[in-house]
């Protein structure tokens, strides 16, 4: 059994980057020249970003269907780069002013997507198992990263242990699938399932994988911890926590229940529309009473949960593409808005939504971002918000209207909450009327994430495009 | 004939009781006790004599008599010696958590046992004859900290307390060289098994292909089995015999018999791993296997005791930093020489 | 106790013995690890379930997973629990592993979880296709390691990595000035 390299030629990479990091910061003598870690960081990411781009059409699977590299995988390899990218890019600042181990940082940060890459490339479940627990362990640690303040270390010791919990139902159900099925291999499952061979045990199972992903997409029941953690974590951790983590827990949603559970679909697709339901609901209403920012978005993200989640109960291409156009729209959203939450804590040291008062004044392009970032995210047109949930809640409209009016309902009644923070930002006046200078990586981030927000919004088809094109190749390699 | 003295005994008995009809399974576990049996009286006899080489050993060292009343030479000494624990009362401490305290003199003696239980005597003369081999010795022998640490706690003393304390701490850091220094003699072999392990040395002694491992092994084996310089787990001076000091009469003296057979124990590891086990050096096979691996067995032991009446004791921040900046870098640099030597020049 | 009977083989019914002492040891040690009081004792009867599953993996042929429960969980995580207890220490020991009211809530909810997959296993057909056990199970883990699952193996190395210098970092002393050393 020969192993196909170049079909691994990002995780080998990215692997090896962050040894790269990690030794650099061990040999380089003085503290002040750790600094230029995460500028070498981003260099290497984005070359093996241009390296995964480059290598898209290079498809198929090694070690015997182990390992799986297609369109879906570069899909969401490219997602959680350029992720990294944007949340490095932007968090300069704060890491520089907040943050003192910058080796531990960058090469924990390198190896959190290095897990979810594995996850969803991972054939089976042992692969796909210990990449998410390679993501999980590197977000413990990030999420205490800040260990001086007593928040940040309570926010590591709830994730510690509540995903030790998740991890714990997410393996039990993974035993009892393989138990029941027989094997490990998705695809075998499948094949299995459509041969007519069928198991009571297998939707135990199945519930029990529901509620284990349910955590780490932190869908309502499941999403107690993301509130405490959002708000305790080092911002730009907390950025890629909402974005990557999410992500790739989508895309093994997908792998795992499109994969290798289509043809039970009518057993489960009910449960996720619950799930999404609640999550909306949920997240929506306690996002009200919110007043610190991040503890609002943590609730605006469960929401958001919700809504990628109908995709995935549609179990068609549409709703795959829906998922993963949103996904990819929501990264740069939440990019974009936690990078001026970090910005203002930087200067203000300050979460609380009263002290945004007059940020238009103070720092216009970041009230700006934090504007369109959060429009986006209530799915206000022409942003691209409103595609991706346009997407995402058409794929439902024949078989759960009643979802589609939820959500819509919902997303209006989350206009609100979005705006008081905008209210507070344009109409108050600042306590403190010197200008807030922005870094100017910070700034370059702000205008990715702006411009790509925006453009997306109005001329969304090269991306739908593509997403549909790789919704298509996935459920056609079935 | 003296070389298969003790085989063909135990193949006389299973003769007999396929005679007297025994269902085969019956017969198979009791040949299995009786060879435990026979182990279990082989680790007690010999703990008894090592305690009394012991103090002649530090007697010759230290330019003394050591015990002489006792029998000819003293040698009737520590039997006397136990016999006395025997028959003192057992104190069992107001406070102390009684089923943890009486249980764990109980239990020392079963992790060595279980080891025994797959050492190779001699050819052919392994209780089991085990493929998990050195495995099994590395898993068994971990469970040793658990007890020692059980006596420590339920004695509900301080100093018996600090004691378990560093048990625990020294135990685990230098499980970890131990470990690290028998991979490269796997590498060598690639076998696990004891005696394919003593097969593979039929040229040369693993001493002389794995210098460093061996030196490791024999540092952290000292430690592992508390003796000084690294007996700070009792230090009779600071912790007054640490997770012991509560015990007396019999609960003292299983104590102090587990020392020595552990003593044993780490001897019949080196002398498995890097000194050719039974085999007879330069093909002097007119003794017995068997001989010849006591004979190794006892030099090791008088190695140990050499090294244990010549270096003082040393600090707890010395014991872990050697550990863990020392022995374990350089074991595991050991594993990569070794198989990169293996790679380019055995294949 | 129909198995019992229909197990003529001397052999088999020894081994229906020993799995049901095992399993019997096991689920009274796990009992115990949850509902004594001090927690030391917890730990105790922690190692006691270890050794008891390293005896069923023993009774099915897989004998080095059972070597390996023994070194990893009952000499290597007790070990750790056991540190961790020492440095958590109660005044009193004996109320160090309290169980409140919340547990009349679990209990009912475990049970019946247990009830519902119990049920549901036992009405489900299993694939029962055991191969034959090769002699030598151990000199067959190398390939499967280094080859057939390299993957999931590099990535138990990065993650290990990870683990170990998050941990170094989390816990490097705290100087008075906030900074670390």
């Amino acid at each position: 059994m020969n192993i196909d390299f170049s079909l691994l030629i990002t995780e080998i990479s990215l692997a090896i980057l962050g040894l790269t990091v990690f030794t650099l910061g061990l040999i380089l003598p003085a503290k002040s020249s750790q600094k230029g870690l995460g500028t070498f960081s981003l260099c290497g990411l984005l070359v093996i970003l241009a390296l995964t781009i480059a290598s898209w059409g290079n498809q198929g699977e090694t070690l015997g269907g182990m390992y799986l590299a297609d369109y879906f995988t570069s899909f969401f390899k490219i997602l959680s780069l350029t992720a990294l990218i944007l949340v490095i890019l932007g968090s300069k600042n704060y890491v520089n002013s907040q943050i003192e181990n910058h080796l531990e940082y960058y090469s924990t940060l390198i190896f959190a997507t290095l897990g979810m890459i594995i996850m969803f490339s991972a054939g089976d479940f042992i692969t796909l198992y210990l990449g998410l627990e390679l993501m999980t362990i590197s977000f413990i640690v990030l999420t205490s990263f800040r260990r001086t303040n007593g928040k940040s270390l309570e926010a590591g010791m709830k994730y510690l242990l509540l995903a030790g919990l998740s991890s714990a139902v997410l393996l039990y159900g993974l035993s009892l699938v393989y138990g029941a099925a027989g094997t490990v291999f998705i695809k075998e499952i499948a094949g299995n399932i459509a041969q007519g061979y069928f198991n009571p045990l297998l939707i135990v199972g199945l519930a029990m994988l529901i509620a284990g992903f349910g955590f780490k997409i932190s869908a309502a029941p499941f999403h107690m911890w993301a509130p405490d953690v959002y708000e305790g974590a080092p911002t730009p951790v907390t950025a890629f926590l909402a974005v990557g983590s999410k992500a790739a827990s989508f895309a093994v949603l997908i792998r795992v229940f499109l994969g290798a559970f289509l043809e039970m679909q009518e057993q489960w697709t009910m449960l996720i529309a619950f799930l999404a339901a609640l999550s909306m609901l949920i997240g929506n209403l306690t996002a009200f009473a919110q007043t610190n920012i991040k503890r609002m978005l943590a609730f605006s993200s469960i929401a958001q949960a919700g809504y990628i989640l109908v995709g995935l109960v549609a179990a068609n291409e549409a709703g795959i593409k829906g998922v993963m156009f949103y996904s990819f729209i929501y990264v740069f959203a939440t990019i974009g808005a936690f990078t001026v939450v970090s910005e203002v804590y930087n200067k203000t040291g300050s979460d609380d939504i009263a002290d945004y008062a007059g940020l238009s004044q103070r720092a216009p392009l970041a009230a700006v971002v934090l504007l369109i970032s959060m429009l986006s995210m209530a799915g206000i047109p022409p942003l691209a918000g409103f595609t991706g949930k346009y997407y995402l809640f058409i794929t439902v409209v024949q078989d759960y209207l009643w979802l589609v009016y939820l959500g819509l309902i919902l997303s209006m009644v989350s206009v609100y909450y979005y705006l008081r923070v905008v209210l507070v930002m344009f109409r108050d006046e600042p306590a403190d009327p010197a200008p807030l200078k922005l870094g100017s990586t910070a700034s370059l981030t702000l205008w990715l994430t702006l411009a790509a927000t925006l453009f997306l919004g109005i001329y969304p088809w090269p991306l739908a495009k593509l997403a549909n094109t790789v919704a298509i190749a996935f459920l056609a390699g079935l | 004939m003296l070389e298969n003295i003790f085989v063909s005994s135990l193949n006389w008995l299973k003769n007999l009781m396929a005679a007297v009809e025994l269902p085969a399974p019956l017969a198979d576990m009791l040949i299995l006790v009786i060879k435990l049996a026979a182990i279990l009286g082989f680790i007690l006899i010999n703990a008894l004599w090592l305690v009394y080489m012991e103090r002649k050993v530090s007697a010759f060292i230290q330019g003394r008599i050591g015990p002489n009343r006792v029998g000819p030479f003293g040698l009737l000494q520590t039997t006397m010696d136990v016999l006395k624990l025997i028959s003192k009362e057992i104190i069992i401490p107001a406070a102390a958590d009684k089923k943890l305290f009486l249980l764990a003199p109980l239990m020392i003696f079963v992790p060595p046992l279980a080891i025994f239980a797959i050492v190779p005597f001699g050819k052919g003369m392994a209780a089991i004859d085990l493929n998990l081999g050195v495995y099994y010795f590395v898993a068994m022998a971990s469970l040793s900290t658990v007890i020692i640490w059980m006596a420590g706690w339920s004695s509900n003393n301080k100093y018996a307390l600090l004691g378990g304390m560093r048990v625990v701490a020294q135990m685990v850091s230098y499980e970890m060289p131990l470990i690290l220094s028998m991979i490269g003699v796997i590498i060598l072999t690639g076998t696990l098994n004891m005696n394919g392990i003593i097969q593979a040395q039929e040229k040369v002694w693993f001493i002389f292909l794995q210098p460093v491992a061996a030196t490791i092994y024999l540092i952290a084996a000292l430690a592992e089995t508390n003796r000084t310089p690294f007996d700070l787990v009792e230090g009779e001076s600071e912790i007054i015999s640490g997770p012991f000091t509560e015990y007396s009469g019999m609960g003292f003296a299983f104590f102090f018999l587990a020392e020595y057979a552990n003593v044993l124990l780490v001897s019949v590891m080196a002398t498995t791993l890097f000194f050719g086990g039974w085999l007879a050096p330069f093909g002097w096979t007119f003794l017995p296997s068997w001989f010849w691996f006591i004979f190794k067995v006892y030099i090791m032991v008088f190695i140990f005791m050499w090294v244990r009446w010549t270096f003082p004791r040393i600090r707890v921040d010395q014991l872990m930093g050697f550990a863990w900046k020392v022995l374990v870098p350089l074991a595991i640099a050991n594993i990569f020489l070794t198989g990169l030597g293996k790679y380019l020049f055995l294949s | 106790m129909k198995q019992l009977q229909g197990c003529a083989d001397m052999e088999n019914s020894l081994e229906l013995i020993a799995f049901f002492l095992l399993a019997g040891s096991l689920l009274t040690g796990a009992l115990m690890v949850v509902t004594l009081k001090n927690l030391v004792n917890s730990v105790l009867s922690l190692i006691v379930v270890f050794f008891s599953l390293a005896g069923i993996f023993i009774l099915l042929n897989a004998d080095f997973l059972a070597a390996v429960q023994v070194l990893v969980y009952a000499g290597g995580v007790c070990i750790m629990l056991v540190f961790g207890v020492m440095l958590v220490q109660r005044k009193d020991m004996r109320e160090s592993n309290p169980v409140n009211r919340r547990f009349l809530i679990a209990a009912p909810l475990t049970g019946a979880l247990f009830l519902l997959i119990g049920l549901v296993a036992a009405k489900s057909p299993w694939v029962k296709e055991a191969g034959e056990v090769p002699e030598n199970t151990i000199e067959h883990l190398a390939p499967i390691l280094l080859r057939d699952y390299v993957i999931p193996f590099e990535a138990v190395a990065i993650l290990l990595t990870v683990a170990l210098t998050g941990v170094l970092l989390l816990v490097k002393e705290v100087k008075d000035n906030g900074r670390s050393s």
